[in-house]
């Protein structure tokens, strides 16, 4: 029987604490709408995505009311765009984007994932064009978010890609330099990409994944920064060991996992689809009280960015997934910790003071999910060391056997000591630094591909 | 072959300040008049033991009997058993730890004060919610009532919402009402199934 006090808390997980589902994503495979034409294929996509997903606002609203817990996105990811597309040019791609934009309006979703390309060992001509598409189909679009996988563990690293993704990235920025350079956090650069990840800008319907199926991403940073303030306000940091704080961020995870696991499932069952997992990162919001930061100050760093927050990362990371396997059925996705600089007020601030660096982030990813995310740089830093940038990360992915990722928005017109603000999930914060710029060319020219690891050879 | 006895259901009902042993007593006074107990709920509130039973005995046993069988525990023990019994003539049905489906949470929370507990009772009476199970606690100074509800036979969850709202806003109580499941979700190791 559960407890008074177990009620309690549970309600203020809910109403205090900021416990909520951050996403619910259905992901669709469209390889069965590409025709002949551009215009065939975009209203063939078109219509599959309203035949399967019209209801979902809706449905995710009904059990978010029946439940009381806050559904905050509905989102849509789709096959990889250049698989559905290949054979057609940059200008079929745009249009492509154009007819997902228009689509996702129509069914009210917030965003869509899966403008994208796999070239992790290789880039094939469908590729090719969709990479050279992104900067004006999402600079055109609103609501459309693309991801390049450019390695795996498998496969080594695609250098070629590489090269392309530093000049991609600047050129998202420049075409949206009246935003900040915004069209740039709608695209994120990968090594070991999940096919089941719900969270944006990455998210994508893998090639081995259902026909339809419903992911959910949980959130709660606030409910667990809360669950140890309360535990070390009641038994006295004095008295607790590290191992007793991680059991209480094992025991919020478990309970947030099955906030997501039961709302997914709910909202899955009604819709007639298959569920597929949970995500359990740990995903802040710009909000104040659901920061990853903060859990690393409760920990003991007074500073993000000081000795130990690499330690404590690693320890919050390990125990979410340990609290969150148990509570659902399927685990999936990215499940780790996020340290979006911009989407998170306690590390932007952090930048701000120049506490975090980009190394010592750069340290940090290694032992989280998901990589250097959501970081405004100068916007005189060139693509060369752009790539290189994505380079170093690329590699923590593939020799970790771990997913890592790279958003970084080359801030047109601003430099260290300046600030930008997206608005809304989105978040601000100031120019990281990034110091040696202009010194990795000779290596980004030699392109090609860093080969597989060796512990690649697994058979 | 030895014949049954047909059997008379009492509802029993014992208050008492708690103190070790006291459903031991009972228990075997009931035994001694071949009492089959059926169902037991017992409860100790702020240090006052309280508990209500079902009791099958053989039609012969007289209500003054058990009566006078149970009054015994009282010339053993310092603190007096107040003893209600009465005949159950109707069909009972067990209760079982299990909820309906539609089974919400409904938790209040406001500063202690006369008819605090009419007042929430009250409005659940009035939307045809029925209350399966309440118990009451205190958080710092406020005190809280936890109810489980069923809302099967009231309203759309949205249009109780909304009233919840205006009870809230004129009472001052803060009320949240949650699907029991959420609970269950986060609480039990196994997940509901839904």
């Amino acid at each position: 029987m559960i407890q008074p006090d177990e009620f309690l808390e549970t309600v203020d997980m809910i109403q205090k604490e900021n416990l909520d589902v951050r996403t619910v994503t259905m992901g669709i495979n469209l390889l069965d709408c590409h025709r002949e034409s551009v215009a065939d294929t975009c209203s063939a996509i078109q219509k599959k995505i309203k035949n399967k997903a019209s209801k979902l606002v809706e449905t995710c609203d009904r059990v978010s009311s029946e439940y009381a817990i806050q559904v905050v996105n509905k989102r849509i990811a789709v096959t990889p765009i250049a698989n559905v597309g290949a054979g057609f040019n940059i200008d079929g791609f745009i249009q492509i984007a154009h007819a997902l934009d228009d689509v996702i309006g129509e069914v009210g979703v917030d965003l869509l994932g899966g403008f994208s390309a796999d070239v992790a060992n290789g880039t094939a001509c469908g590729d090719l064009e969709l990479i050279a598409s992104i900067p004006q189909a999402l600079t055109e679009t609103n609501k459309i978010c693309s991801s390049v996988n450019v390695g795996s563990t498998r496969h080594g690293i695609n250098m070629d890609a590489i090269v392309l993704m530093g000049e991609t990235v600047k050129d998202l920025a420049n075409a949206s330099a009246e935003q900040g350079g915004f069209a740039a956090a709608k695209f994120v650069v990968f090594t070991n990409q999940p096919g089941d990840n719900p969270f944006m800008a990455g998210a994508i319907h893998g090639l081995d994944q259902n026909e339809v199926v419903i992911n959910v991403g949980v959130s709660g940073p606030g409910v667990i920064a809360r669950a140890l303030e309360r535990t070390i306000a009641k038994a006295g940091a004095e008295n607790l060991g590290l191992q007793d704080l991680a059991e209480i961020i094992k025991h919020t995870a478990f309970r947030v996992t099955r906030c997501g696991e039961l709302i997914g499932r709910q909202v899955a069952k009604i819709m007639g689809i298959p569920f597929g997992v949970v995500d359990l990162s740990l995903a802040p919001t710009p909000k104040i009280g659901d920061s990853v930061g903060e859990i690393l100050q409760i920990l003991g760093v007074d500073v993000i960015g000081a000795p130990g927050s690499t330690a404590i990362l690693a320890m919050l990371n390990d125990a979410v997934k340990k609290g969150g396997v148990f509570a659902s059925q399927s685990v999936g996705g990215l499940s780790g910790a996020f340290i979006p600089i911009c989407e998170d007020q306690v590390l932007a601030e952090a930048v701000k003071n120049g506490n975090l660096c980009i190394e010592k982030l750069e340290a940090m990813t290694s032992v989280c999910s998901v990589g250097l995310d959501m970081i405004a740089i100068p916007g005189s830093v060139d693509a060369a060391t752009i790539s290189a940038l994505i380079a170093d990360e690329m590699a923590i992915g593939m020799i970790n056997g771990k997913t890592t990722a790279v958003r970084v928005i080359p801030v047109p017109g601003k430099e260290e000591g300046d600030f930008v603000a997206f608005g809304g999930l989105f978040g601000e914060s100031a120019i990281m630094p990034i110091r040696n710029v202009g010194k990795s060319s000779r290596f980004i020219n030699f392109a090609g591909k860093i080969p597989a690891p060796i512990h690649s050879l697994r058979n | 072959m030895e014949t049954q006895m047909p059997n008379q259901l009492y509802a029993i009902s014992i208050m008492s300040k708690d103190r070790v042993g006291i459903i031991a007593d009972v228990s075997y006074k009931l035994s001694q008049l071949s009492g089959n107990i059926a169902d037991i709920r017992q409860s100790v509130l702020c240090g006052y033991f309280s508990m209500i039973l079902l009791v099958a005995f053989p039609v012969d046993i007289a209500q003054s009997t058990i009566e006078a069988k149970l009054s015994e525990i009282n010339q053993i023990s310092e603190s007096a058993l107040a003893v209600s019994i009465k005949p159950v003539n109707e069909a009972i049905t067990f209760t079982t730890n299990t909820f309906p489906e539609n089974t919400y949470v409904l938790t209040v929370t406001g500063q202690d004060k006369v008819g605090f507990v009419a007042a929430v009772t009250t409005f659940c009476a009035q939307k045809h919610i029925n209350i399966l199970d309440l118990s009451t606690t205190r958080k710092a100074d406020q005190y809280v009532m936890i109810l489980f509800i069923d809302m099967t036979q009231s309203q759309d969850i949205g249009s109780i919402r909304a009233e919840l709202n205006q009870f809230s806003n004129k009472t001052g109580f803060r009320v949240v009402l949650q699907h029991y499941n959420i609970f269950r979700a986060v609480n039990e190791i196994d997940l509901p199934v839904v």
